[in-house]
């Protein structure tokens, strides 16, 4: 369903001011979506005062900076800090990325640091994603290829490999489903641009036998169809995919494949 | 545990121009819909007779009425055109954030020009 406001216990209030103690001259204003579970208060905006002269360029920086030096309370993932295992993706300067690969500097103003849209928040920068991976596992994400007893590598053409580019290198961090608003009407039943991406990969892999089960399976009304070429998705994927197109030749080899 | 927050999302996601036309091919297809069935109204009150045309005809001329009519001109153009946008993307082409941004702009602006040229086309200036 499609509701356009928070809920009563997501609204955000001010939170607290963390006045900057260093005495630069280089600061800049970062506002930051904190809830803690232990409480019964509603989510909050706490904004620090960090020193730009000594912050390297990315908002995982700041983060760290923050962490380490102003209020240790804060908590986010993160892990490898080069764009690689998707952790520390959120919402910064009201778009989704990963922070370690997100330049501050292209933020212009205050820094606006936000979970991932529309999850129900763990805590602070950390929203829960286990209906996404339920979605994952939905689609059955492995190789099916039962008719051969092989047990070397099946060998696969230049061309069809090539067909798995741009859809291999995704790295589940969520940045495109939790960007597109259709995945925030109807993320129970939608499967949204990751999934669907990873939906692709299988389905145009050559070693896979499972090609139209695994069409059928994804033909449906709210499943795949719920995709309107928005392109939030392909606008935030941090490892600059196209989600948007993969859902599209989804649905072009559902329009001409006799299912 | 039940009480999570759920996480701000449309209040602070930025938008973007294929969000913008995407949007808006939604409220003019709603607007579409309202006008094509207030044209039937008032044709089928001009098959009523005279007067009502009069009465109609000059409720179109006032401020009003103009707006209107250039409104719904500008919401069919805009619809026609994000229409073939969407076309050329379900045979998969188009896809690329760089072609994307000018096709939504070629949206935008054609569908103000379109408005433009029907308006002038209309009063027989060209």
């Amino acid at each position: 369903m499609v509701q356009i406001s928070l809920p009563k216990n997501s609204e955000v209030k001010k939170g607290k001011y963390f006045k900057d103690k260093t005495g630069s001259k280089n600061l800049k204003k970062v506002n930051v979506y904190r809830w803690d579970p232990s409480t019964e208060e509603n989510p909050r905006i706490d904004t620090y005062e960090v020193d730009m002269d000594n912050c390297p360029s990315k908002v995982l920086d700041i983060l760290n900076k923050i962490k380490n030096e102003i209020d240790p309370t804060i908590a986010y993932r993160r892990s490898c800090a080069h764009g690689v295992c998707g952790s520390c993706a959120m919402n910064m300067g009201g778009k989704n990325g990963l922070a370690c690969t997100t330049p501050h500097a292209e933020i212009d103003g205050d820094i606006d640091i936000y979970p991932l849209p529309h999850l129900k928040v763990k805590r602070d920068l950390i929203g829960d994603l286990d209906g996404l991976y339920k979605q994952y596992q939905s689609i059955e994400p492995w190789l099916k290829n039962n008719s051969t007893k092989q047990t070397t590598e099946i060998y696969q053409s230049k061309e069809d490999r090539a067909k798995l580019d741009g859809a291999y290198e995704c790295i589940m961090c969520a940045c495109c489903s939790t960007s597109c608003p259709s995945y925030w009407w109807n993320g129970d039943k939608y499967l949204g641009p990751a999934v669907l991406l990873q939906a692709y990969r299988w389905i145009v892999d050559s070693r896979d036998e499972e090609r139209k089960a695994r069409l059928k399976k994804v033909a449906d009304e709210l499943k795949l169809y719920r995709c309107h070429t928005i392109l939030n998705c392909t606008n935030a994927c941090p490892k600059g995919l196209n989600p948007a197109k993969a859902i599209a030749e989804i649905k072009k080899m559902l329009a001409m494949t006799n299912l | 545990m039940a009480n999570k927050p759920l996480s701000p999302h449309i209040q602070i996601y930025k938008w973007h121009i294929s969000s913008l036309v995407s949007i808006s091919h939604r409220i003019t297809g709603i607007i579409n819909i309202l006008a094509i069935t207030l044209i039937c109204f008032w044709i089928a009150l001009i098959l009523l007779g005279e007067s009502n045309y009069e009465l109609i005809n000059f409720f179109l001329q006032t401020f009003i009425g103009k707006f209107i009519l250039i409104g719904i001109t500008w919401s069919f153009s805009f619809q026609m055109l994000s229409e073939i946008r969407h076309l050329i993307m379900d045979m998969g082409y188009g896809f690329e954030l760089q072609t994307t941004k000018i096709t939504g702009l070629l949206v935008i602006f054609g569908s103000i020009i379109l408005t433009i040229l029907i308006y002038l086309f209309g009063r027989g200036i060209i």
